[in-house]
């Protein structure tokens, strides 16, 4: 499904991008699609199939709290929110990331300069 | 720490309410699925269309569903699974350990699910009658002698019956043994007169016909009768038109009105025993002068605290007191009827069911010890698990699982070996305990069971995981090495010793007071003494002068029979049971309230020879005892002391209230008996003459080289020769009687007796492991050591000197436990105090021989470690 200009996204970076678009303020999933599609400028295209299995983990390890809420609509959906726990999460992840990535973009530059 | 608990939270939530996540699922991915076509509508496509595309994109639904259920439900169970197999996995690699673990666990769950069987049955477990809470049974209480249970005189009952508000009803009880016309011979039956209304008061209404009215009440009780369902089914066949039959009993014809149900277990207490029927019980003039004799029950209003009703009870017998001149310095005392019956055997019971609990104790110690053991033994392997990447969380979660299998394996076998014990348990059960009937492994008895299963088995978990974390937790590199973490059972060597010596030192002061009860000085001789009642009955004995005959004719006839020594009548045998007592005073004295009381028993002249009870001054009965002449007594060393200290008692006179009121000179004084049992000292005792008082019925007491059934079968054929209506009954040898009040000393000091050897078995066996387990795991120091030098005696005291530490810390902890046990106990105790120097020390030093015992093995082993193993590669 979809088209190889568009990223497959690695579970770990899943969590983090997940837990990022909730920093912006509680959303239901289809928001989080939403907001990464959008935040992505489409290029990361969250299927169902990996965005609930990932929200459901997130919440287990207590990162992000669920409840039922109503959206702009009225329609019922499951609003996820962080948790400071999950706050401080999305923060080492994000250095994390910054590291790795800066690593990966050294490498890649060898013998560019 | 939070987190992990709402993780928890929900992980079983997932696990238990799966159609609530079913539902959350759905919902979330039927709004998804809406949004989805939405934004295909919004961007100008059909909206038929826009649905499949996006039921397209949303692909196999149930498949992703699928996965998120996973997360949700967790890993739990599969790894429950998981190590539940391992756990198989590692017993059958080590039998040894698997069956030891299971047997010790088995051994302490069915000891102390057997004795919780007991105890329940016994103390805890309601009696059979409606609310048996509110059930009381009222004593008159003589206050200047502090005797608070005391039955009541017929007055004072219809009394108290009378003017109390606090009683829904009260009911007088006294047991009647009666004779019983039938054939081949008469028979002597065990029954009880009770007020009307006892049936309605205790909530068990007959089965058949109809309980006694308040009109059969009157002048001492109509000729009616209601029959027990044992009697009705072996005297009459389960007959269902029995009522309005006849039955004659002491020759007097009587209607049967009702039968009670088969369910219907009389309370019994002091001596009101078994009973097989009832006849109504009502006061008469006659019956108002005898004195007390009455059983009082009564239920408590519902809307009376027990405390208010004792308090006008009270308030009653002190208007009484006033009132009548007999009441004077009697007040009422009020117990509970559940207390009233088992009182006297509940501190025996928990003080077992503690040692029990002890022994339970022991066993998770030991079971500790032995997964701990394994624990070690696995130590790499556990390292080398956690290096491939197994977390510690869950290496600790196998050491529990593996506890909690090998204690359901225990607990099973334990639980079957529960029904074994109540079994061998019941068969040693003395026979005076009550209720014995109530106890079986049932629902209640199983939870316990269930439930103490399962602490035990926790507390191993515990144990083994708060010891065995650091092996758990420690990495490949250290295991082997010198940051090894060393599992020294140290502290578990310290609690096996200590519990051992308390259960040690219990079971060593009931031995002794068993054997001091033995060995007390009785005061007769019950070696080869038959005892049997005999009682006649009927038109044909109403004068005392035939009764007379009777026994004369029959002890004479006795006393021809081939091997019989001598042979005498008393109205009560020794170790019989209460008899008739009464105060009594020097009759030149004034009569003062706090008068002497003394025992009265009535006898032969050769009763003191036949019991070889030894006359210590003047004479005994002789022909001048005949009915109407002036009464004479014997009595016994203490009473003659007691009332005259300075000189002989002989020709003094005593004043006895009884017959209203005689004065009878003392011909004789011979030496003290323990009339009751060994345990109660004996106190004054009366002895009147058989033929200056007469009696309907006698215990036959002879001496002789004769077995017990022949001399019965003999007797019996004398009986029936003199008169085949009279029976013979109750037939005992003296020696079984003393024994029998030894029954329930005997039971708690085998029963403790066998805690103690079990304990010590354990102690040992838990000891052993421990230091067996510690050599082998400081082999390589040991072997280092060994090759620097040290002695053999030096490799031994290293192993030693932990050893003793720990045991004699054992031996001091445990001192002051049994110090606090035993003094729980020190109303069980006769002839040894609580405190008993010689128990505890040899106690002691058994324990200390048990634990040097345990520890020579390994460190014999120690000493035999080859200096080469210090170089040798790790394993």
């Amino acid at each position: 499904m979809g088209d190889k200009a568009r990223g497959d996204v690695l579970q770990g970076t899943l969590d983090m991008l997940v837990l990022k678009s909730l920093q912006l303020g509680p959303m239901h999933g289809w928001g989080i699609t939403e907001r990464l599609d959008v935040g992505s400028e489409r290029v990361l295209q969250v299927g169902q199939g990996s965005l609930y299995p990932a929200l459901y983990r997130l919440e287990r390890q207590g990162f992000i709290a669920s409840e039922w809420g109503t959206t702009e609509n009225n329609r019922q959906a499951r609003f996820y929110k962080l948790t400071t726990a999950g706050r401080k999460r999305l923060a080492e992840e994000r250095a994390s990331w910054v590291r790795l990535s800066r690593a990966v973009e050294l490498v890649l530059q060898m013998g560019e300069g | 720490m939070r987190r992990r608990v709402r993780d928890f939270a929900l992980r079983i939530s997932g696990l238990f309410r799966r159609g609530g996540m079913e539902h959350r699922l759905d919902s979330e991915m039927r709004f998804h699925l809406d949004m989805l076509t939405e934004k295909h509508i919004r961007a100008g496509v059909e909206a038929d269309e826009a649905r499949r595309l996006a039921l397209a994109a949303f692909g196999g639904a149930e498949r992703f569903k699928d996965d998120a259920r996973d997360e949700y439900r967790s890993q739990l169970v599969d790894e429950l699974v998981q190590d539940v197999r391992y756990a198989l996995r590692v017993m059958r690699r080590s039998p040894g350990f698997a069956i030891a673990a299971a047997l010790t666990f088995a051994l302490g769950i069915g000891a102390s699910t057997a004795m919780f069987s007991v105890v329940h049955g016994v103390l805890l477990r309601p009696l059979p009658y409606a609310d048996p809470g509110r059930l009381v049974v009222l004593w008159e209480r003589d206050v200047a002698r502090g005797s608070d249970h005391n039955v009541v005189g017929v007055s004072t009952f219809e009394a108290w019956r009378e003017r109390a508000r606090s009683f829904d009803g009260m009911a007088g009880l006294v047991p009647l043994p009666a004779t019983i016309a039938g054939a081949p011979t008469p028979e002597r039956v065990m029954g009880a007169e009770v007020s009307p209304g006892y049936f309605r008061l205790l909530g068990v209404p007959p089965a058949l016909g109809r309980e006694f009215s308040a009109e059969e009440e009157r002048s001492g009780g109509a000729d009616v009768l209601v029959l027990s369902d044992g009697f009705w089914r072996s005297h009459f066949a389960a007959d269902r038109t029995v009522l309005g039959r006849t039955l004659s009993i002491d020759g007097r014809p009587h209607t049967i009105v009702g039968v009670m149900p088969a369910r219907f277990d009389p309370p019994q207490f002091a001596w009101l025993g078994e009973q097989a029927f009832w006849r109504p019980f009502g006061g008469t003039d006659n019956n108002r002068s005898w004195g007390r004799f009455l059983l009082v029950i009564a239920r408590v209003k519902p809307t009376v605290s027990i405390e208010a009703a004792r308090h006008e009870l009270e308030g009653i017998a002190a208007q009484r007191a006033v009132e009548v001149k007999e009441s004077e310095g009697w007040s009422s005392s009020l117990i509970g009827l559940t207390e009233q019956i088992t009182g006297d055997v509940r501190l025996p019971l928990l003080v077992l069911l503690g040692a029990v609990g002890l022994l339970l104790l022991m066993a998770i110690t030991n079971v500790a010890n032995l997964t701990l053991g394994l624990v070690r033994r696995r130590e790499h392997e556990l390292a080398v698990r956690r290096a491939i990447g197994a977390t510690s969380t869950r290496l600790l979660r196998q050491l529990v699982t593996q506890s909690a299998v090998v204690g359901l394996i225990g607990c099973a076998i334990g639980m079957v070996a529960a029904v074994a014990g109540v079994r061998g348990l019941m068969s040693l059960l003395p026979p005076e305990m009550p209720r014995t009937s109530s106890i079986r492994v049932d629902g209640t008895v199983l939870v316990f069971s269930a439930v103490v299963s399962l602490i035990a088995s926790l507390s191993v978990g515990a144990i083994a995981a708060a010891r065995g974390g650091r092996v758990a937790a420690q990495t490949l590199r250290e295991s082997g090495g010198r940051a090894a973490a060393r599992l020294r059972g140290g502290s578990l060597v310290t609690v096996e010793i200590a519990l051992g010596l308390v259960l040690t030192v219990l079971a060593g002061l009931t031995m002794r007071t068993f054997s001091a009860l033995r060995t007390v000085e009785l005061g007769f001789d019950a070696d080869r003494v038959v005892i049997t009642r005999v009682g006649v009955s009927g038109p044909r004995y109403r004068t005392p002068g035939s009764q007379i005959q009777f026994f004369d004719q029959l002890l004479t006839r006795v006393r021809a029979l081939p091997g019989v020594q001598s042979a005498s009548v008393v109205s009560t045998r020794p170790f019989g049971g209460m008899g008739p007592a009464t105060t009594l005073g020097d009759a030149s004295a004034p009569v003062a309230s706090d008068s002497l009381v003394a025992d009265m028993r009535f006898a032969d002249a050769t009763l003191f020879r036949t019991l070889r009870i030894p006359l210590l001054a003047g004479s005994t009965f002789d022909t001048r005892d005949a009915p109407g002449a002036p009464p004479r007594i014997v009595i016994n060393q203490t009473m003659a002391r007691t009332l005259w200290p300075n000189g002989s008692a002989l020709g003094k006179r005593a004043r006895i209230p009884m017959f209203g009121g005689i004065t009878a000179e003392v011909i004789g004084v011979v030496g003290d008996v323990h009339l009751m049992d060994a345990r109660t000292p004996p106190r004054a005792t009366v002895y009147l003459a058989g033929s200056r008082f007469p009696s309907t019925t006698w215990d036959v007491v002879v001496r002789g080289n004769v077995d017990p059934e022949t001399l019965t079968r003999s007797l019996r054929h004398a009986v029936t020769a003199l008169d085949p209506a009279v029976p013979t009954y109750w037939v005992s040898t003296l020696e079984s009687l003393v024994s029998g009040t030894l029954a329930r000393d005997r039971f708690t000091a085998v029963l403790l007796g066998t805690f103690a050897v079990v304990s010590l078995l354990l102690a040992g066996v838990g000891i052993y492991g421990v230091f067996a387990g510690d050599v082998a795991q400081r082999r390589k120091e040991i072997g280092i050591r060994v090759a620097l030098g040290a002695p053999t005696s030096g490799v031994i005291t290293l192993v030693m000197r932990r050893a003793m530490t720990r045991a004699i810390l054992g031996i001091t902890l445990g001192m002051g436990g049994a110090l606090l046990a035993a003094r729980g106990m020190a109303s069980l105790l006769f002839g040894v105090a609580s405190t008993d120097p010689l128990s505890f020390i040899t106690v002691a030093l058994l324990l200390l021989v048990v634990a040097v015992a345990a520890t020579l093995v390994p460190a014999l082993r120690a000493a035999r470690v080859s200096p080469l193993v210090a170089i040798r590669v790790d394993r």
